[in-house]
Parts: C-alpha cells; sequence; structure tokens
C-alpha cells in the first residue's frame, strides 16, 4: 500500500517517556537481582540501588499510559471488562471479567506492567525495612526479585515487539525491536545504578562500579548488533514504501538524532570512554559515561519511534 | 455462529456517485467534515473518524493515449478473516461477530490506539470526541435486523453487493470471468480467496489491475505474525545480558580494587 494511506497510532512524548522509564526500571532491577544472586552481601549497593531505581522509574509509568489514553477512565478495560466476549482474538484467554490475549504485546504488556510493579515495590519494600534496621522478610526479596527479573526483562523488551506488531511500514518486516529496546533497557538501568552509585559514593565504589559498568558495555555492545540486524532486516523486505522508510531514519530527517544521538553519544562515546573508567574505577567518568549512556538510550527510543509514526 | 456474510465491491461498475458514501453518513449519523482538496474528486483522502466509506479515484491515461479515464473504487474496512486491529486490542473492544465481521465496541474502547497502527489498510480512525477508535461497522445494527449494509442498499449499479460470503465469492468469480472474456486482461479479484493473505477479506473487490494501482497493499500481512520472532530474538538478548552480568559480578575483582 501507498504507505502515505496506512495511519499511525500518533503516540505522543509521553509514550516514548514511558519506555525509556520501563526500559530502565527493567534493567536496574535484573542487575539488581543478578548482584543479590551473586553475593548480596558484597554487592549491597548495588542491589539496593538498583531496587530503588526500578521502583522510583516505574512508579509514573502507569500514570503515563492513562494520561495518554482517549478515554482515561477506561484504563483497567486493559485487564478486564464486565462480560469479556471470547471472539476478541486468536490466543484470548479470558477468566471471569479478566483476558489477556497473548498475541497483543499491550495486552501482555499490561499484565505484566501490574506483575512487575508488585516485584519492584516487595523488593524496594524490603530493602527499605533492612535499611531502616531491620532484617527485612526471609526469602521475599531472592522470590521476588527473581519474578521480577523476568518480568523486568519482558518490561524493558515488550514495547519493542509492541511496535513490530504493526504495519508502520519501518516496523511491519524488522525482527529486532524487542532485542534493542531490552538491550537499551539494560544499558540504561546499569547507567542510572552507576550514576546513583558514583554520586553517593564516590571512590568507595570502585569495584561495584567497574562491574556495573561492564554489564552496561556488554548491554551497549548487544544494542549495537541488534540495531545492525534491525537494518539488515528492513533492508531485505525491500519494498519502496519500506526502503524510504528507512531511508528517513539512516539518511533523511532522523539520521541526525539516530547517528549523532543515539549511536555516537548513546554508544560509540560511552564504550570508548568506559574502557578506561572500567580499569579504574573512576567516579567522575563513571557518572559522566552514565548519563551519556542515558541520553543515548532515550534517543534511540524516542527517535526509532518517530522514524516508525513517520514513515 | 450465523453464515459469514461479505461485501463485493466490483470497481467494473462504480460510476463515482457516492451514494454509498453518504449513505453510510446517513445512516451512521456521522457528522459533516470540511472538504479537501485531494487533486481529484475524492473527499477525504484517507478514511477517518466520520467517513467509513471513501470512494477513491483514480486518474490515468486512456487507452488512446490522448484523453484520461478514471478509476473509481468505492473503499471500505476490509473486515479481515485475519484481522490486525481485533488481534492487536488489549481490552477485547474490537470483536469478531456472528457474521464473520470485525466491529469496534465503543463502550469498551479506551483509546490506546494501537490498532490504528495495525491495520494494514489504514481503515481504523481514532475519534478525538469521543475518545475512542472507530470505523465501518458493516451496518451491524442493520444486519441484525435482516437488512445488507447502507453503501449496498444504495449503491445504483450494484458495484456494491452485499449476500452470504460463499455465494457472493462465486458471483464475483463468475463476473471477472465475463469482464476477462469482454477483454479486460487486468481484471482479478482482490481478497476473495479465503486461503489468500488474512484469511480472505469479508469486503473484497475486483479489481481492473494491480492492487498497487487502488493503494492496495499486494501482499498485506497480519501484523501479529512478527510477534514470535521477535520475542524468540528478545529472549536471546535477555539471556546474552542475563549471562553477561552474571560473569561480570561473578568474576575475580580485578578490574577495581575491591577484589585485592
Amino acid at each position: 500500500m501507498e504507505p502515505g494511506l496506512l495511519k499511525s497510532s500518533d503516540w505522543p512524548l509521553l509514550i516514548d517517556l514511558y519506555f525509556f522509564l520501563g526500559g530502565v526500571a527493567g534493567g536496574a532491577f535484573v542487575i539488581a537481582t543478578i548482584a543479590n544472586l551473586v553475593d548480596g552481601r558484597r554487592y549491597q549497593d548495588i542491589v539496593r540501588i538498583g531496587y530503588y531505581v526500578a521502583f522510583l522509574a516505574l512508579l509514573p509509568c502507569p500514570l503515563l499510559l492513562i494520561v495518554d489514553l482517549g478515554y482515561p477512565s477506561r484504563f483497567l478495560h486493559m485487564l478486564m471488562v464486565s462480560k469479556p466476549s471470547t471472539a476478541i482474538g486468536m490466543d484470548a484467554m479470558t477468566v471471569g471479567p479478566f483476558h489477556l490475549k497473548v498475541f497483543s504485546p499491550m495486552s501482555a504488556g499490561a499484565w505484566a506492567l501490574l506483575a512487575f510493579g508488585l516485584c519492584t515495590f516487595l523488593c524496594a519494600l524490603d530493602v527499605f525495612l533492612t535499611d531502616r534496621g531491620g532484617r527485612g522478610v526471609t526469602g521475599l526479596r531472592t522470590v521476588a526479585g527473581l519474578i521480577g527479573g523476568v518480568f523486568g526483562f519482558f518490561i524493558a523488551a515488550y514495547p519493542g515487539v509492541l511496535l513490530g506488531a504493526s504495519a508502520r511500514p519501518l516496523f511491519v518486516n524488522a525482527h529486532w525491536l524487542g532485542a534493542i529496546f531490552l538491550a537499551v533497557g539494560a544499558a540504561t538501568g546499569g547507567a542510572a545504578i552507576a550514576l546513583i552509585l558514583a554520586l553517593l559514593r564516590g571512590a568507595g565504589a570502585r569495584e561495584g562500579l567497574a562491574r556495573v559498568m561492564r554489564v552496561t558495555s556488554m548491554a551497549l555492545v548487544l544494542e549495537l548488533i541488534a540495531l545492525v540486524l534491525f537494518v539488515v532486516s528492513v533492508k531485505m523486505a525491500g519494498s519502496a514504501g519500506i526502503s524510504a522508510a528507512l531511508g528517513q531514519l539512516l539518511a533523511g530527517a532522523y539520521s541526525v538524532p539516530f547517528w549523532l544521538g543515539a549511536v555516537f553519544i548513546g554508544v560509540v562515546v560511552p564504550l570508548v570512554l568506559q574502557r578506561g573508567a572500567a580499569r579504574a574505577g573512576a567516579p567522575g567518568m563513571a557518572a559522566l559515561v552514565s548519563v551519556l549512556v542515558l541520553v543515548g538510550g532515550f534517543l534511540v527510543k524516542y527517535v526509532l519511534i518517530a522514524a516508525g509514526q513517520a514513515s | 455462529m450465523a453464515r459469514t456474510v461479505a461485501m463485493f465491491t466490483d470497481i467494473s461498475l462504480c460510476i463515482g456517485c457516492r451514494a454509498c458514501q453518504v449513505a453510510c453518513k446517513q445512516w451512521n449519523q456521522l457528522e459533516p467534515e470540511e472538504p479537501e482538496w485531494t487533486g481529484t474528486y475524492q473527499n477525504h483522502a484517507h478514511f477517518t473518524d466520520k467517513t467509513y466509506r471513501l470512494v477513491r479515484f483514480f486518474e490515468e491515461p486512456a487507452d488512446d493515449k490522448v484523453g484520461m479515464r478514471w478509476h473509481m473504487m468505492s473503499d471500505v474496512c476490509k473486515h479481515c478473516a485475519q484481522a490486525g486491529c481485533l488481534e492487536a486490542c488489549p481490552t477485547g473492544a474490537i470483536y469478531r461477530t456472528e457474521y464473520g465481521t470485525v466491529n469496534i465496541n465503543q463502550d469498551i474502547c479506551n483509546g490506546c490506539r494501537y490498532c490504528v497502527s495495525a491495520c494494514p489498510f489504514g481503515v481504523v480512525s481514532f475519534n478525538h470526541d469521543t475518545g475512542t477508535a472507530t470505523k465501518c461497522t458493516f451496518c451491524n445494527d442493520r444486519l441484525h435486523n435482516g437488512l445488507g449494509p447502507a453503501c449496498a442498499k444504495a449503491c445504483p449499479t450494484e458495484s456494491i453487493r452485499f449476500g452470504f460470503r460463499d455465494e457472493l465469492e462465486a458471483k464475483a468469480r463468475k463476473r471477472l470471468e465475463d469482464l476477462k472474456t469482454m477483454g479486460y486482461k487486468d481484471a482479478q479479484l482482490y481478497g476473495a480467496d479465503q486461503g489468500g493473505p488474512l484469511g480472505g477479506l469479508n469486503a473484497f473487490f475486483l479489481l481492473l489491475g494491480k492492487p498497487a494501482k487502488y493503494g492496495l497493499p499486494e501482499q498485506p500481512k497480519l501484523p501479529q505474525r512478527n510477534v514470535v520472532l521477535d520475542s524468540l530474538f528478545s529472549i536471546g538478548a535477555a539471556v546474552a545480558v542475563g549471562l553477561g552480568a552474571l560473569l561480570a559480578f561473578r568474576g575475580r575483582g580485578d578490574d577495581g580494587d575491591g577484589g585485592r
């Protein structure tokens, strides 16, 4: 079809912000959980900061989503309606008033957001209780951390899969958006932890910083690979409309924020700088790199969504 | 489930009178809109939240290469057997009716707009006044009262026909044969084949040329076909991140000074 005849959802910046914060929350939570599993005592700063970041980053997310709805008071319809029909999709499951559609990433995402929100709350609560000198609830952090880790990955990745399951020319044949979003989530989640660690603990957190930064670099490399695969998969689809959409991203209206913002500032510069910082674990450098990763992480999501909606 | 119904739009019979467009507006009580200049007699350029039937006008050089000729095509929601909007909808507002058509329950839709970008034909529109997504209902209220859709009823040339899908498909094939013998070599059906893309369209068309000429995708794709592969790639990335983080935290602290 003439690309101009297709329609866009016209999601505003609120949604980009949600995708970004959801990624930060998911990434930070997963990193905290893994650090906790390996050695919760040794990495207690990373675990504490990670769970707090996840909780705080996720806190505004439901609000962002609800405000954007055309009919905000019906937000619960994402999860339940009074009498769900069974003819609402090839995979629709209904239990009482609740419904879930596995092949609708937005439906699955709404449930995942609920589950992840619960886990981030429980882990942040456990950290809070421990910080206040209490013992916390035995096993709560481990269980909620593990379950929440799975949902954290989901929350970071599903917006990419959601965009991929649309008819927009840039997305209709793309297969790597979920992987890109997941990698960006892990990188920005790690960067958020590192930034706060560097600011709060300074030189006292060299080892922890070096390790979180290593996770972040690895996620950045993964993001770069996924971006290349995304471009290749779109290019291989090859129709005129799709090529034009890709051209807008790589060489057209969106090329500057994409190359300069998302790729150069968000991935290349942090990777180059981080090599030095990782060896030294220098807090100043780690903080700078983290800020760049966060900015680049927002930009890559923003520019992909903008180019997709305009395609 | 009642027998599946369908609309068959034969563009070789369309005279561009737009009675269908007007009848649709009247029956569904859709408000008037400011006309817009599209370069042809076509109004509007696209489906809107107040235009569910849209007569598209295409101009091309006539066979004698001197004058121009019109192609008129009355376009509408295709009521796909595998519908991108329906599969995308997170609320279940978009549902398959007992007639096999696709409808949006206006009392359930919460205006997330995912269906708008999930439609491979750019049909679904967002209504800013109601805050919900809207599109052709196949005149669901008329169906329930034993009537066909208003557009088909109003069409003076039977370019739009309404009926049971199987019967209508047979009529369409017959019409195609007739046109071929009359010399319309490029005539073809679009969406009539239930084994075709999207499991067939319950509003199918007879075109006088390639689909692209009428702004229709050659091979429309159900967007949700991407979900499985995209999810698998995402899981792969998650495993990579998870393992990488595990290694980063497990290794001896030789990158910083904390391990020494």
